[in-house]
């Protein structure tokens, strides 16, 4: 793993300018041999050329100047950190220890190792044929935070980089406020020694030019960003010192921020007109420190300082505190002409104390001292400085500052418009209050605009039912209509509008505002829009998800189509429907719901997409929507449903084949896989006509694609259906081509957060809906996820949600409906190669058994059941050998591995049980390794103390979401590790008592949250026969299920026969 | 600096000279005062002197380089009429503001006319000039040089104006405290006096170090103390651009182009944010 780390780093010197550099440099797993003993160079380090490559080939930093013909390689430098060391080692950082499971000793050493650094620059075009590398921290942190996040590269940041990547937005928010100025700064020269002159005699001075950020937002970020600095941010330096020092991080900030500022402003490429418009300034001296001549020293210099402190004085103080807000409130005038703009002010510790100046000066002297008790004893003298500031910036105030007492002013009409287009913007953006009239505000405010009123058309009667499905398809009615706020406008009238003479009109006895070259083009639009007035329903949604403010849907002439967008929008509108009768089962109410909204949307010809959080039960309601649709179509009478297609991962097909023998035996299932599969077209053909449901994995669908091409379906499902998420894979492209009446797909990830992962889905679902793939990246993925455009994340929200159903298991709603614990069995297949390690072990047991007795037969039967258990695991668990820890080896792992990783993607955090030591130290590894999650593990051997440290850690809220790996019989007892909310137990174990025990590890007192737990069971084999006599364990008089698994060993050898057999239908490649 | 002067009163100032002094003597008067021959000038109750480097110039029968005394005076008014102007002064908001912006009202004439009088001097009759060389002309060159500096001087302080007119600071205060918003000003005028500059030990500050204590732990050391939030907000535009700067109104003191300096730096922030794509 390599960790990316980078920090800012002063340069080492006493001089008046101290400079510095932004440094990354990556922290590795394997730690390099030392040539030298006494070296201090960082070990575990990508150093030199290796640093260069990584830097190049994997983020795509190419290089730092111009002029440079090797790249980075000529900008690598070797800084030093103090790091935490013990026995002449540099500890790893937290992050990596975590990878490495190193254990991290209670005390440390302090040390300084040299580190090989590249600094964060770029070459900028300064002059016509001129470069100067510049420093790009700002960027580069936000591509790599962006890369990290998306996992483009291999790559992970440090702690001490997102927090540099989440300052530096900071910094490029008081950049793009303009919230700096030119500046020059006074050194006074004291020759060492001499005493200070008389006051009269100015010392000798040198004054340079500079930048200064004025802001209130910086001060106040820099105060909160300080505390959240990680130390190692403050640790990097030029040169190693005798003792340890780390910077302090409030002037460290400052540092940075100011020698950022300047290098950026400094290196602002220019143009000839430009510098001509500064020459011979001070703000070219600001801009070009390098050929200004400066540190001036005469008393001219000095004179220019002081006309430039008395400015930057003023600034300063308009900026920081006075103790009451200035308020500007424009009234809506009785009559036309008279537009009142009223001076008000309100203390800055209660604003709601707002007082009309007028009122200040009509109160008696003991008042007035009363309020400025409030105010400030300054208040007048504070009061006139903001007045007047504003009236610059507005300067139609003047007018009301032409008394002792000033009030307000009035405005004409124009000029109102003028206050409430322009200044009021400008005031605020100055730091005064502003309060406008409601109906200016986005909520009150009445605007021109064309609304689309649709109406859906009454159904065609028709034999053919279903076809009905089809019926809404291209059945939308709809009319584009002029109108202000929700009252419709004539032609005539509009047009009467559009040639007033003044923006603000009094239209209907309400104040508007009017963009007549918009309203202009409105009218043309709606001119144009007179025929064609027949629209698709999915048209129809993407028609009003992507209107701005100048078209809107409007339903008012038409109940049902409105009904059905607004229940498609909200979908706690629909009814949930009574279970159907044949349901072996019943559905919580917000599953019902589900199938409700299943059926409606499948009734309107519309694809959804079935979003549920894991563990809410997506596959029941699957289920239960096949078994309604039979229901109903008995019930009218029209014959059977032609089939439905599932297409699941491998390691789920199993599971549904288990789900849906429990809740819907009556459903005829084919499950088309493994080599004895139907592979002929006719015959496929005839199997499935006589089904219900076929189940099939991603796989086959690619490689059987022509032959599930020749089938009707009914309905595609895609369970887990991210796995189509890349558009080029065959497999995507083979599901596709099939053909079907109703389309569906189940995930339990949030989809919505990986915008290419829903193109491709909806691709599926309702091919053209969000545009091409290349479309959708430029129109959506880019600007949401690089430039966090909001406006297009409203619009894709906007498309996507009335046909994705997701409910999370905290929503308040669902909580209501969910027992505080949730229990799941994951039925999951052998692989063949664990299914023929099982059937030679039982073959071999068998023979033996038949000449075993007494203690020998007893060690035999316990042994075997051991062993068993092991295959059903993962082979290489049974073979104890170094072959390959996979998933593609174990479809219970490999269903793991995928609820593990959705697990993670919700920021929650788990439990995995089991009963061997070896799996758990394999699951650790493999979930970390893969995952890149943070994992620990807790198992007999664990020493008490590291033991309750990782309880701690897991525990810690600051503690990222995790995943807990606990041995059965060492975790089972006495530990609370609230903080998971799954559970998951990945082999099973004779008791439900002691399962139980260990789940209440999770579901404790102080658990906030609903606690699911899954529990695999391996298909055919003994662990399913064990899940079948627990769950018969009360059927059983007398539990012969005790604690542990002697008693099995009373078997006849037939009744142990039995147990452990594989049934082979369980066997899935 | 082409122009002496960008302020309306330093402007008008300057007619005053203009309208009762021959062309060539202005012209050279302007030469002498950007080529910096005014040596000194002091300005003492209302009384500006200066020494001024003349040339050499055998007609008049000066062979070496001469320094010559130059006294401009303007007719002062009495302490009632400042009373009155002052109270008038100070009963408007629109005068007190524009004073504590350090800004010569546009309309500051209507406190004097009201007395039948007038700040800026306008006629012959309210300057009173001499120079010590021997051109018989008054006024000279060198008054000229001098009195376009007092005009650059009124630009950045236009309450010397008042001086010039006969009312000290410490009369000026006295005035203006009598009422409330003239405490307002006085309170102003203070501040400003009693500023000096202010020394800096480093052009950027100095980042402090120190020794790293026992308390430090290992997750202090590499995590950041409180967890930052996981969204952020992507940094934006103000609506209005070089607000800082506006509010204080164009051509600062220290800014002696002839364009504006609101323009300028509205056109400097907007390179910053858009000429440095890679960099921001």
């Amino acid at each position: 793993m390599k960790l990316l780390h980078g920090t800012w780093i002063p340069q080492a010197t006493d001089g008046f300018i101290q400079k510095g550099e932004f440094y990354l440099w990556v922290e590795t797993t394997e730690a390099k041999k030392r040539r030298q003993k006494a070296s201090n160079r960082h070990p575990r380090q990508l150093a030199g050329a290796d640093l260069t490559t990584f830097l190049t080939e994997e983020l795509g930093i190419k290089t730092n100047s111009r002029d440079s013909r090797n790249g980075l390689a000529d900008a690598i430098v070797p800084k030093y950190f103090l790091l935490p060391t013990t026995g002449d080692k540099p500890l790893p950082s937290l992050e990596l220890a975590r990878y490495l499971e190193e254990d991290l000793p209670e005390t440390f050493e302090w040390q300084f190792w040299q580190v090989d650094c590249c600094p964060t620059l770029t070459a900028v075009k300064t002059g016509s044929y001129s470069y100067q590398p510049v420093n790009n921290v700002v960027r580069l942190l936000n591509d790599l935070h962006f890369m990290a996040l998306h996992d483009l590269a291999e790559v992970q940041l440090g702690a001490d980089l997102l927090f540099w990547y989440h300052y530096t937005q900071v910094f490029k928010q008081i950049i793009l406020n303009d919230q700096y100025i030119p500046a020059l700064q006074y050194r006074e020269l004291i020759t060492p020694g001499a005493k200070r002159r008389s006051k009269k005699t100015q010392p000798p001075f040198e004054i340079y030019p500079a930048w200064e950020i004025v802001s209130d937002l910086y001060e106040t970020e820099l105060q909160r960003y300080a505390e959240y600095m990680p130390a190692v941010c403050t640790a990097g330096f030029d040169a190693p010192s005798d003792s340890p020092r780390l910077y302090d991080r409030e002037t460290l900030l400052r540092h940075f921020s100011e020698c950022l500022l300047t290098e950026i402003v400094t290196h602002l490429p220019s143009t000839q007109a430009f510098e001509r418009k500064i020459s011979d300034s001070v703000l070219f001296s600001c801009l070009n420190p390098q050929s200004s001549g400066m540190p001036w020293t005469s008393s001219e210099g000095l004179q220019q300082y002081q006309q430039w402190q008395m400015w930057r004085d003023r600034i300063a103080r308009t900026q920081t505190t006075t103790r009451f807000y200035l308020y500007f409130q424009l009234q809506t005038p009785a009559k036309a002409e008279e537009w009142e703009l009223q001076f008000q002010v309100a203390p800055k510790d209660d604003p709601s104390l707002r007082l009309p100046l007028l009122e200040y000066w009509r109160s008696r002297p003991t008042q007035q001292k009363q309020l400025r008790e409030q105010f400030g004893t300054d208040f007048e003298q504070q009061l006139l400085l903001n007045l007047g500031y504003a009236a610059r910036v507005y300067p139609q105030l003047w007018s009301g500052l032409e008394t002792d007492q000033p009030v307000g002013i009035f405005l004409s009409l124009d000029a109102a418009f003028d206050f409430l287009k322009e200044s009021a913007w400008v005031l605020e953006a100055a730091g005064y209050k502003v309060i406008v009239p409601a109906w200016w505000t986005p909520q009150g405010r009445q605007r021109a605009k064309v609304r689309l009123k649709a109406q859906g058309q009454k159904r065609v009667a028709s034999s053919d039912k279903q076809k009905s499905y089809f019926s809404f398809e291209t059945l939308v009615n709809y009319e584009y209509e002029l109108a202000i706020g929700d009252q419709p406008v004539s032609e005539p009238e509009w047009q009467l509008l559009v040639n007033a003479k003044t923006p603000l009109v009094q239209f209907r006895g309400e104040w508007i505002e009017l963009d007549q070259d918009k309203m202009r083009q409105m009218l043309e639009f709606w001119q144009t829009r007179q025929q064609n007035p027949e629209i698709g329903l999915l048209d129809l949604m993407k028609l009003s998800a992507d209107t701005g403010e100048d078209l809107e849907l409007d339903f008012e002439r038409d109940q049902t189509l409105a009904e059905m967008l607004i229940k498609l929008n909200d979908k706690s509108r629909l009814e949930p429907r009574p279970d159907p009768a044949g349901l072996r089962g019943s559905l919580r109410d917000y599953q019902r719901r589900g199938v409700a909204w299943l059926h409606y949307l499948e009734s309107l010809g519309l694809n959804g997409c079935l979003a549920d959080d894991m563990g809410l039960g997506k596959t029941v309601q699957v289920i239960a929507r096949l078994v309604q649709e039979r229901e109903q179509t008995q019930q009218n009478g029209q014959g059977s449903v032609p089939p439905t297609l599932l297409v699941a991962p491998t390691s789920v097909v199993g599971n549904w084949q288990r789900e849906i023998e429990k809740f819907a035996p009556q459903l005829q299932t084919l499950v088309h896989h493994g080599s004895q599969r139907v592979g002929e077209e006719k015959a496929f053909q005839t199997a499935c006509q006589q089904c219900d449901v076929v189940i099939t994995s991603f796989s086959l669908a690619r490689r059987d694609g022509k032959l599930l091409a020749g089938v009707d379906w009914h309905r595609i499902v895609l369970d887990e259906a991210q796995n189509i998420k890349n558009p080029q894979a065959a497999q995507t492209k083979a599901l596709l081509k099939l053909g079907a009446t109703h389309r569906l797909a189940l995930t339990g990830t949030p989809v919505e957060n990986r915008l290419l992962d829903l193109w491709s889905i909806f691709n599926f679902l309702n091919p053209g809906y969000l545009g091409k793939e290349k479309q959708f990246r430029q129109g959506f993925e880019v600007p949401i996820q690089k430039n966090n455009d909001l406006t297009q994340a409203t619009v894709l929200k906007r498309l996507v949600e009335p046909l994705i159903l997701r409910r999370l298991k905290t929503d308040q709603a669902i909580i209501k409906d969910l027992p505080d614990k949730v229990e799941q069995k994951l039925y999951c297949n052998l692989t063949k190669e664990q299914a023929s390690l099982y059937e030679a072990l039982v073959a071999d047991v068998e023979k033996q058994l038949q000449a075993a007795e007494g203690i020998q037969r007893k060690g035999l039967i316990l042994s075997t059941l051991l062993k068993l258990k092991q295959i059903c695991n993962h082979p290489r668990q049974f073979l104890q050998d170094s072959s390959e820890f996979t998933p593609a080896r174990s479809h219970k792992l490999s269903r793991l591995c995928e609820m593990v990783e959705e697990v993670m993607a919700a920021a929650e955090s788990l439990l995995i049980f089991t009963q061997f030591t070896e799996i758990g130290e394999a699951l650790q590894k493999h979930l970390r390794s893969s995952l890149r999650a943070n994992t620990y593990y807790l198992h007999g051997g664990t020493q008490r103390q590291k033991r309750e440290q990782m309880i701690a850690e897991f525990q810690d809220p600051d503690t990222g979401p995790s995943i807990f790996v606990l041995s059965l019989k060492a975790g089972g007892v006495g530990i609370t590790l609230t903080k998971a909310n799954h559970v998951f137990h990945f082999d099973r174990w004779w008791n439900p008592a002691v399962e139980d025990q260990a789940t209440d590890r999770a579901f404790r007192i102080g658990q906030q949250k609903n606690v699911f737990v899954h529990k695999f069971v391996a298909i055919g084999t003994l662990e399913e026969r064990i899940d079948q006599m627990i769950e018969d364990k009360k059927k059983l008089a007398g539990a012969i299920v005790g604690a542990d698994e002697s008693w099995l060993t009373e078997l006849d050898n037939e009744a142990f026969r039995q147990l452990i057999t594989l049934n082979k239908s369980a066997i899935l490649e | 600096m082409t122009q002496f002067s960008r302020t309306w009163w330093g402007q008008r100032f300057i007619q005053a000279l203009e309208q009762i002094t021959e062309p060539g003597r202005l012209s050279r008067g302007r030469s002498y005062a950007k080529n910096k021959k005014v040596i000194r000038f002091e300005i003492n109750g209302g009384c500006v002197v200066a020494t001024v480097r003349g040339s050499v110039n055998p007609y008049f029968g000066v062979y070496t380089e001469p320094f010559y005394t130059t006294v401009i005076e303007i007719q002062p008014l009495s302490k009632a009429k400042w009373s009155a102007a002052i109270a008038y002064i100070a009963s408007k908001a629109s005068f007190v503001s524009k004073l504590l912006m350090n800004e010569m009202p546009d309309n500051i004439e209507d406190a004097f006319s009201q007395l039948n009088l007038h700040l800026l001097p306008h006629s012959r009759s309210d300057l009173k000039t001499d120079c010590s060389c021997p051109d018989w002309s008054n006024p000279c060159k060198h008054i000229a040089g001098v009195y376009y500096l007092v005009a650059a001087e009124l630009d950045r302080d236009p309450f010397l104006l008042f001086e010039l007119r006969g009312l000290d600071r410490q009369s000026l205060h006295t005035e203006l405290a009598k009422s409330p918003l003239g405490m307002a000003l006085v309170a102003e005028l203070d501040t400003r006096a009693s500023q000096g500059p202010q020394p800096s030990n480093s052009f950027f500050t100095r980042p402090q170090t120190f020794s790293p204590g026992p308390e430090t732990d290992l997750k202090d050391f590499w995590l950041e103390a409180k967890r930052l939030q996981d969204t952020i907000y992507p940094p934006t535009q103000a609506p209005v651009s070089a607000i800082l700067v506006k509010k204080q109104g164009d051509f600062p003191p220290f800014w002696d182009k002839d364009g504006s300096f609101i323009v300028v730096m509205e056109e400097l922030y907007e390179r910053v944010k858009t000429k440095l794509p890679d960099v921001l």
